[in-house]
């Protein structure tokens, strides 16, 4: 009994792969459908977008590059449907360079779904470049920071900004953050200074370094990975790819439990060697 | 030599460091005016230091090239895909839409960089399965932890285990919030530490120059 303990111990990390691989596939193929849970944070967050009176200012700042497209952009997606829905007025922009493109399409492709008009009812910035800066230039005079927006317009001129001159005349931001910069950014130089409130998404490895944040109210609502997405799908009633993807990550969740208690069932079997 | 080098960064460093951590207690007009003036010269900094990095990699890289050093051929690899991106965005003047630039965007950098995240599920089950062991008691609570959040944190585990959804938000909200502001105080106040023997001219790293510095 030993010798085998010891030997699976020792399982070919392939094999690992190989069940990875077919645990995350077939739920894909086969959805289970099970129903999703809504947490408190989530429920703030959408809460928070439903009490906007229609035409306030909703700023989305979506600060990931494609790494993280599988976790946030449903988010966006949900948000930016969310927020159409309500009749909000939607200033987007990027703090990452790569993640443009995306946050581009992201926008263009919810607007349009809606049928809203860009520059009257959306405007999406560009790239802030400047990490921090990018938001203390905001804070600042937003048509100083971006004199035009992502497709050469004068800001000054665009009706979605009418009455928005800094970050002091928004509503509620969201950050949508894959690190640094992101929700923390925003909080700590944004909300703390021009005092808005704020909101965020992130991927949920990073998830639980927001919570103090979130008890404090320093941020007053969190979408958690693709859970938190999955969970604003079922507020919204849109099931989308978020929804769709957490039948594979409950198997993935699952095959790695699985995986610790073999092995420590193997370890214990083994006179705790190895 | 020494004053261009050390003693005027050091002076500026002192200034400005000063300035800025005066002027967020100032609400004054002429404050904020000056704060805004600060953060558009920073971005247009942040701009040229860009250009700055993207010259450093390309004359470390050609000098690989020149040299034939051991692996110069992923140098190559990047001086043609940088080039390339670089003169499609050029080209597209930066519009992804319907451009060569968005192709590349959509079809080589999205796929590189999901596939480049998604390995970390491969080796997350593997490290997992090799060294999340009980061999403490420290090391037991860590894995019970790590499993009831896992658990409770998707639809499966809820369905099969009630109450392990509120088990997970319990771990999450309390003994996770308690750790992470833990570490964000320490965190904050080495931040504050560095930054004031920085403004001061005590800790000299950032200058480069090695034992000079």
């Amino acid at each position: 009994m030993r010798k085998f303990a010891a030997r699976l111990l020792q399982l070919d990390r392939r094999f690992i792969f190989v069940l990875m691989s077919v645990v995350t596939v077939l739920p894909l193929l086969y959805p289970l459908g099970l129903p999703v849970r809504i947490s408190p944070e989530t429920q703030q967050l959408y809460d928070t977008l439903e009490r906007l009176p229609e035409r306030s200012v909703v700023l989305l700042s979506l600060d990931y590059d494609p790494a993280s497209k599988p976790e946030l952009y449903p988010m966006t997606v949900s948000l930016l449907r969310h927020a159409f829905a309500r009749n909000l007025r939607v200033v987007a922009l990027t703090l990452w360079p790569a993640g443009t493109s995306m946050a581009e399409s992201a926008i263009t492709h919810g607007a349009e779904e809606a049928g809203k008009k860009d520059g009257t009812d959306y405007v999406f910035l560009g790239y802030g470049p400047g990490e921090a800066n990018a938001i203390i230039s905001l804070g600042q005079g937003l048509t100083n920071a971006f004199p035009t927006d992502y497709a050469g317009r004068k800001t000054e001129t665009l009706p979605v900004l009418a009455g928005v001159r800094s970050l002091r005349d928004i509503d509620y931001a969201i950050s949508l953050s894959a690190g640094f910069p992101g929700l923390d950014t925003w909080y700590v130089y944004g909300k703390e200074k021009y005092g808005f409130e704020l909101g965020g998404g992130c991927t949920a490895v990073s998830a639980p370094k927001f919570y103090p944040l979130l008890q404090t109210g320093q941020i007053n609502g969190l979408l958690g990975g693709l859970r938190g997405a999955a969970e604003y799908e079922t507020l919204l009633n849109q099931s989308g790819k978020a929804t769709a993807g957490m039948d594979a990550q409950s198997a993935t969740h699952f095959l790695i439990i699985g995986l610790i208690m073999v092995c420590n069932v193997c370890y214990l079997l083994g006179g705790r060697k190895g | 030599m020494r004053f261009w080098q050390q003693t005027l960064p050091i002076l500026i460093t002192f200034v400005f460091g000063l300035a800025l951590v005066l002027q967020y207690y100032v609400p004054h007009p002429a404050s904020e005016n000056f704060l805004q003036e600060i953060s558009l010269w920073s971005q247009i900094i942040a701009g040229f230091a860009i250009v700055l990095g993207v010259g450093s990699l390309l004359s470390s890289h050609s000098k690989k090239i020149v040299r034939q050093e051991s692996g110069w051929g992923y140098s190559a690899v990047l001086f043609v895909s940088m080039l390339t991106v670089f003169g499609a965005g050029l080209w597209a003047e930066g519009k992804s839409e319907g451009t060569f630039f968005g192709w590349l965007y959509d079809y080589v950098l999205v796929a590189l960089q999901g596939t480049m995240f998604s390995l970390l599920a491969f080796f997350v089950a593997s490290a997992a399965y090799r060294a999340f062991r009980a061999r403490t008691l420290e090391a037991t609570i860590l894995l019970s932890a790590a499993v009831l959040v896992m658990a409770g944190r998707v639809p499966l585990g809820e369905s099969l285990l009630p109450g392990v959804g509120a088990l997970a938000d319990w771990i999450m909200t309390v003994p996770n919030t308690a750790a992470q502001r833990g570490i964000l105080i320490g965190v904050s106040l080495g931040a504050i530490a560095t930054s004031i023997k920085i403004i001061f001219g005590i800790e000299r790293a950032y200058l480069g120059g090695g034992d000079d510095a």
